[in-house]
């Protein structure tokens, strides 16, 4: 930290100067990842402190809805546990990333009050620090999926590479809803409970707990236009050794594209308001 | 010790960087939106008030203008004091120089690492170890973590904490938190430090401690801006003084005008 320190806020100067300013926020908080880092971990440790398995409580209370589910609905559907079993395992781990990232985003910086209100922090530390911890948690429910399929003996068809793809695409995609969540929640406090109540209907009508060819002809329209089905198809496909379906990765990648855009803009112009909606 | 200060401001204070150490507020105007609430009541009910900037109204939004038009140029070696009610701006100003507060208009230019003392309780978690929160703090106030490592022992010293720095905050009692947030608050290099009263904290003994340890960091610091109601206190550490009303500033005066300002 002996490098020069400057700092500047002025008012506002037009569109492109906003860009500029929301950019060097980015820029900044790139530079100290490590900070974002360390208040994520910080999360982690401090939510399950004095707890002796930690994460793994989650981990743990997830492997038994994969056990439970993957048993019972295999028989409802009549399918070969073999295959159901391990489809609802990365169903339930990976879909909960990107619910844990998209809920907790209405708190991001809610949490952040504090921080945000005395210091020059940059605002997508507080962003990162989000993602961070979640895919912290991820660290710890991957013990199900590799539990899962070597068990099923998938380990010998699954593609890995694919499947940190398919997670790079699911990463990028909900980071940004966080962050236009944690806008909006910032602002109007009745958006934690709409993005709660819609998380809990994408994940009945996401493939989460069925195999999503059970869903054929028109009514394949639910999972077409699903970002949460391409986003979980993305990294299920690959690690289960399936072919992904080819409109995925443009979808996911268009998404992404438009989905950034957008969020960037609403931060452009909302940045500056932000610490005063908390 | 108020002779040994005010002979540390005559020489520039050392600079890692290439510019100098400075604070430049042009026209520093800062408006706050209220949110959710009935604006005409709460205008209607404030505006017979003179404590508290002023409300208004812009594109729909109630508004209170907290600064308006601030000029302020600042460079090492000085020390203001910042005077003025409750609610005239003192805090707010404090803020935007930290940087946390976008200007409406003007602008706000620092040189130099800021330290903010406004709220020592910052980033304190009450169910983490004292250990724990030293090196939080020390992340958010900048410090990589190898060099809260290379700190931590002084800092553990100085709290005087001991054993209890392994335990939970929470088990701390009011003045042993205090102690820990002090510390941990003050173990940082500053250029630019802006507190918000000057910090008292603990008993007489660690009173005293503090209060050595807080003179240090204000004579290595280029720059110093406390808000304050104490006016000895003011005397005692600043060369300069500005008063604030309702969000408007007077110029800045040497600290021998105190009382003339305080009487206008």
């Amino acid at each position: 930290m002996d490098t020069a320190t400057h700092m500047l806020r002025t008012g506002r100067r037009g569109t492109l100067f906003e860009i500029n300013m929301a950019l060097q926020d980015l820029r900044n908080s790139v530079g100290r990842i490590g900070l974002a880092w360390s208040l994520a971990w910080h999360d982690v440790v401090s939510r399950y402190r004095g707890s002796i398995l930690g994460p793994f409580w989650i981990t743990l209370s997830m492997g038994f809805m994969v056990l439970g589910i993957g048993t019972v609905y295999a028989k409802l559907f009549e399918a070969p546990v073999e295959q159901f079993l391990p489809l609802v395992a990365l169903g339930i781990v990976f879909f909960g990333v990107i619910s844990g990232m998209i809920n907790e985003g209405c708190d991001t910086f809610v949490a952040a009050a504090g921080m945000l209100s005395q210091t020059s922090l940059p605002m997508f530390t507080f962003i990162w620090r989000t993602v961070l911890r979640n895919l912290i948690n991820l660290a710890h429910h991957l013990v199900i999926v590799v539990a899962v399929l070597v068990y099923y003996g998938y380990w010998r068809k699954m593609n890995p590479l694919g499947g940190v793809v398919g997670l790079g695409f699911l990463v990028i995609n909900a980071a940004w809803i966080s962050m236009l969540v944690a806008i909006a929640a910032a602002r109007f406090r009745d958006i934690p409970q709409v993005v709660t109540s819609i998380m809990q209907f994408a994940v009945f009508v996401t493939p989460v707990f069925w195999p999503s060819d059970r869903l054929q002809g028109p009514r394949r329209v639910v999972l077409d236009f699903n970002p949460f089905f391409h986003m979980l198809e993305a990294v299920r496909a690959p690690m289960m050794g399936a072919t992904i379906a080819p409109h995925t990765y443009s979808f996911l990648a268009l998404m992404a594209l438009v989905g950034w855009s957008l969020t960037f803009c609403v931060f452009a112009f909302t940045r500056r308001r932000i610490v005063h909606y908390l | 010790m108020k002779a040994a200060l005010k002979a540390k401001t005559q020489t520039p204070a050392p600079s890692s960087s290439v510019a100098p150490v400075s604070i430049s507020c042009r026209n520093l105007t800062l408006r706050f939106p209220v949110y959710g609430v009935d604006a005409k009541s709460l205008k209607k009910r404030l505006a017979a008030i003179t404590v508290g900037g002023r409300l208004g109204s812009h594109a729909g939004v109630t508004e209170v203008t907290a600064l308006s038009s601030l000029n302020l140029e600042l460079r090492a070696g000085d020390r203001l004091g910042l005077v003025g009610h409750n609610g005239a701006g003192k805090t707010t100003l404090l803020r935007a120089l930290s940087g946390a507060y976008e200007p409406d208009d003007g602008q706000v230019e620092v040189q130099g690492r800021i330290a903010s003392l406004l709220n020592l309780s910052l980033g304190i978690d009450a169910s983490a170890t004292g250990y724990d929160n030293i090196r939080l703090r020390g992340r958010i106030a900048g410090l990589t973590a190898r060099q809260i490592d290379e700190r931590l022992d002084e800092i553990a010293d100085f709290t005087g904490l001991g054993p209890f720095l392994a335990m939970p905050v929470k088990t701390y009692s009011a003045g042993m938190q205090a102690r820990l947030a002090f510390a941990a608050a003050t173990a940082v290099d500053a250029d630019v430090l802006l507190m918000d009263e000057w910090i008292a904290v603990g008993d007489a003994e660690f009173q005293q401690l503090a209060h050595k340890r807080l003179l240090g960091l204000v004579e290595r610091a280029g720059i110093l801006v406390i808000a304050s109601h104490d006016l000895d206190l003011l005397r005692l550490y600043c060369n300069k003084v500005m008063r604030l009303e309702g969000g408007v500033a007077t110029a800045v005066t040497d600290i021998g005008q105190l009382d003339e300002l305080m009487a206008a």
